[in-house]
């Protein structure tokens, strides 16, 4: 089953298309503009890139609940993404992801657990979820895994449709 | 008319759960620290989980916190 709801609000506006996930690896992220891992942004986009024509997509999740790091207003996050890395994969609004107010598309993904087996809220920024072409989720990746090592690489190699 | 505040300043290693607390800005009430956050043993997160907010701020053990005694900013003075 799709942890992707059908009502899932656009960075820019109205809703995602959740048929654009359908069939597809896709790598959730939660992103921040003003973290010391905010440059991950550049590694995604060249995920993206690379593998977006064999059926992958990045979902990128603004999140302001680490630090105050994402606080700025949907079309300064919009703006800062496009002018400084050059997104290209679709991003959701700003969402929360932990917490009472946890949004039901991170409800599904946290009940997944990273490599060492804990599972529950997300830690900090830029924490990825490979949901599967079939809407499992294959693997947790906490924010110090970047998006171009081996460990990620190789898991969105092995689920790609 | 100024307000007085009897906030107090301590380190981040010297803040309770409970603790209403400024830290980097932000303002909350601790109701959970992780230690050693993102694996380094100079660092923690205060963390509050609470109907008004979820809310994660890191600091290292040694970073000056206000903790907000009280009231929040305290009794206001004549």
């Amino acid at each position: 089953m799709s942890p992707f709801p059908t009502d899932l609000p656009a960075l820019t506006g109205g809703t995602l298309d959740s048929s654009q996930f359908k069939g597809r690896a896709v790598l959730v992220v939660n992103v921040a503009s003003r973290c010391g891992l905010t440059p991950q942004y550049e590694g995604l986009e060249l995920l993206q890139r690379r593998f977006a024509d064999r059926g992958f997509t990045v979902l990128g999740v603004p999140c302001n609940q680490f630090a105050d790091q994402e606080s700025g207003s949907a079309d300064e996050i919009a703006e800062f993404c496009s002018a400084t890395y050059g997104t290209s994969f679709p991003m959701t609004d700003k969402l929360e992801v932990n917490g009472q107010r946890q949004h039901p598309l991170y409800q599904s993904l946290t009940a997944t657990p990273d490599a060492a087996g804990a599972a529950g809220e997300v830690q900090w920024n830029f924490e990825k979820f490979l949901v599967t072409p079939t809407g499992e989720v294959a693997g947790r990746f906490r924010s110090t895994v970047t998006p171009e090592s081996d460990e990620l690489v190789s898991a969105i190699e092995a689920v790609l449709p | 008319m100024s307000a007085v505040s009897d906030a107090r300043t301590v380190k981040a290693a010297e803040v309770q759960l409970g603790d209403r607390i400024r830290a980097r800005g932000l303002e909350l009430t601790v109701t959970r620290i992780d230690q050693a956050f993102l694996g380094r043993d100079n660092m923690l997160a205060f963390v509050e989980d609470s109907e008004v907010q979820w809310l994660k701020v890191p600091a290292l053990l040694d970073l000056d916190v206000e903790v907000v005694s009280g009231d929040s900013a305290g009794p206001a003075v004549a």
